[in-house]
């Protein structure tokens, strides 16, 4: 099973891990983005730094436990790279081209003798552009598809939290399974839910209720398995969903069932399941309630 | 109030058991010789009365306990609204007998009976024919109780079957701007918005868990307030008041805000599925034992109460 919640050290991290990293100053995101980064070099994982170029100067001048990056860069262990390269063609943002990306880079390390990739990516100002901010949270949830599915690469995805507004910063912080804040401020607030991909799952932690609804609905919508035969919800992390979370499942489920894909429902709480069936839902999908462990 | 044609919603008062069996007996039996679907709603005692009054025929008549899918008076219409729906995609007519204020009911559930079978009309009333005959129990009841019954029901038994009761008709706006009681204990109370969701459901849920109620229904009265407070920011002016406080036997959270709740019937009926709202309010019917819900010009407020 695949960590999720919220999280402090970015040390302690694994290799399928995809961390929101949200900050409110350059020097303690570089800080994290150091720590991350080291922690894959003792596994033996390959690096990529994507930012701005202040951030990449900061990340040079305070490397931390990575020593001198110049070291790392010349032994092929480092790439630093400028958004603006990584992630952009003909001034475009095109998620599958980013795939493509991020899976030629991974098997290269791999074929070059790495475990992995690990990736830092500032990609604030992806968010905070409502050209891009769409396909930026359809894209985290295409990298996280991939990185649920045992390929080696893990990343940090850090997001300045005061330049950008909260819907904003939300919609992408949905979509990773590990959440960082700054110290003053609740996971909650940020991202009242997840939505991720676990072991050909999709997962949903958190709580929804009627403000974010419309959101889980999207974000199940565009998920990378909506394309599947069979989808399972995995709703044993749910820990709150009011009628109007059970509705955008449902209605999630029954544009699925159109269509002719089925759908599962595992893990759900008694008080969901009795929901459920109060509303009528389960003639679409029979949900059966985990034992309750509370 | 004229009777909403189609729809005949009848009272009969009753003095003990062979009173009671007088009063419903001949309306079910004549339901089955029309075969009509015949569905009572009684509390246990009265249910197992009438089966074996009706011997042979007891297995033709839908029996129904009113302690349970009633508990919440709040719930009874859906019940009725189900039975007609199936009815009528039989192709048949539905006879009901229900005794939502039977003398087990405490003076807050009472309140609430009274509401719901106003209600009734507003939600029957120009839809398919059907009959529902409402028992009145004179030994069991405050005497007022059965007085007002008379001026809830359009109808009332005769010899010759259902007759007016007469004028004087109490309307759901009447009963939806009558006053609730006042706490009778210290208040807990707070203001909220909607960036406070989820301290309400918190607050709601630690709250409960502090005045003894098992894990379940402290999650269910967690989601109820959860429902009820974005209800108030969504309808009721951006926020609202939370109030809790206990009183004998029950643990009591209210929900006040300055919105108008235009439509007295919401979420007593599972809304259809291509509804968008409606639910939260059907839900919180469907998890709490006691739901009252008053409304004027002025505001909404909504009690849930919760038996210890």
């Amino acid at each position: 099973m695949r960590a999720s919640g919220p999280m402090t050290e970015p040390a302690l991290t694994g290799s399928a891990d995809h961390v929101c990293w949200v900050h409110d100053d350059a020097d303690s995101f570089t800080a994290a983005a150091a720590g991350f980064l080291a922690a894959g070099l003792t596994r033996g994982e390959r690096l990529l730094y994507v930012g701005e170029d202040d951030g990449i100067a900061r990340l040079r001048r305070e490397p931390g436990p990575l020593g001198p990056l110049d070291d790392l860069v010349a032994a092929g262990r480092l790439t630093l790279l400028a958004r603006t390269d990584a992630y952009t063609r003909d001034d475009r943002f095109v998620p599958e081209d980013q795939l493509a990306f991020y899976r030629a880079a991974t098997r290269q390390a791999v074929e070059d003798g790495c475990t992995g990739l690990r990736v830092v990516a500032e990609l604030t100002a992806l968010a905070a552009d409502p050209r891009t901010r769409d396909e930026l949270a359809r894209w985290e949830h295409l990298a996280d598809d991939f990185m649920a599915g045992g390929s080696g690469m893990s990343a940090l995805c850090a997001y300045r939290r005061d330049a950008l507004d909260a819907d904003a910063l939300t919609a992408v912080a949905t979509a990773h399974p590990r959440l960082h804040v700054p110290d003053e401020v609740l996971p909650d607030d940020v991202a009242p839910f997840s939505v991720f991909v676990d072991d050909g799952r999709v997962v949903v932690t958190g709580c929804v209720d009627a403000f974010g609804a419309d959101r889980l609905h999207r974000v199940l919508t565009a998920s990378p398995l909506d394309a599947a035969e069979l989808a399972t919800l995995d709703l044993s992390g749910l820990q709150f969903a009011d009628a109007a979370g059970c509705r955008a499942i449902a209605s999630w489920a029954q544009d699925r069932l159109r269509r002719g894909q089925e759908v599962a429902l595992s893990g759900a709480s008694p008080l969901f399941a009795r929901v459920w069936r109060l509303l009528g839902y389960d003639v679409l999908v029979p949900v059966v309630p985990q034992r309750g462990s509370a | 109030m004229n009777a909403p044609a189609g729809f005949v919603h009848e009272t009969v008062t009753y003095s003990g058991d062979e009173s009671f069996l007088d009063g419903v007996r001949g309306f079910v039996r004549e339901g089955l010789e029309r075969d009509e679907v015949v569905v009572v709603v009684e509390p246990r005692p009265r249910l197992e009365l009438l089966r074996d009054a009706l011997g042979s025929d007891a297995p033709a008549v839908r029996l129904l306990d009113m302690t349970e899918v009633g508990a919440n008076p709040g719930r009874i219409i859906g019940v009725w609204a189900a039975a007609l729906d199936r009815a009528v995609r039989e192709g048949r007519v539905l006879r009901g007998v229900g005794e939502p204020a039977h003398r087990a009911r405490t003076p807050a559930e009472l309140a609430e009976c009274e509401l719901h079978e106003v209600l009734l009309d507003e939600a029957f009333g120009g839809g398919p024919a059907w009959r529902l005959l409402c028992p009145y129990d004179a030994e069991g009841l405050p005497p007022a109780v059965c007085a007002r019954a008379q001026r809830t029901h359009p109808y009332r038994s005769g010899p010759e079957g259902p007759e007016p009761t007469g004028g004087g008709l109490l309307t759901a706006a009447d009963l939806m701007a009558a006053v609730l009681p006042p706490p009778a204990d210290v208040v807990l109370r707070g203001e909220f918005r909607e960036a406070d969701l989820p301290a309400v459901r918190r607050t709601v849920a630690t709250w409960a868990r502090s005045c003894d109620l098992p894990p379940e229904r402290v999650e269910a009265l967690a989601l109820a307030a959860s429902e009820l407070a974005t209800n108030s920011v969504r309808h009721g002016g951006g926020g609202g008041t939370l109030a809790m406080w206990s009183e004998p036997g029950a643990a009591v959270v209210e929900f006040s805000d300055t919105g108008r709740l235009t439509d007295p019937l919401v979420g007593r009926r599972l809304p259809d599925p291509t509804q968008v709202g409606g639910r939260g309010v059907y839900l919180v019917h469907q998890l709490c034992d006691l739901v009252a819900v008053r409304s004027t010009p002025d505001g909404t407020t909504v009690r849930i109460t919760t038996w210890r």
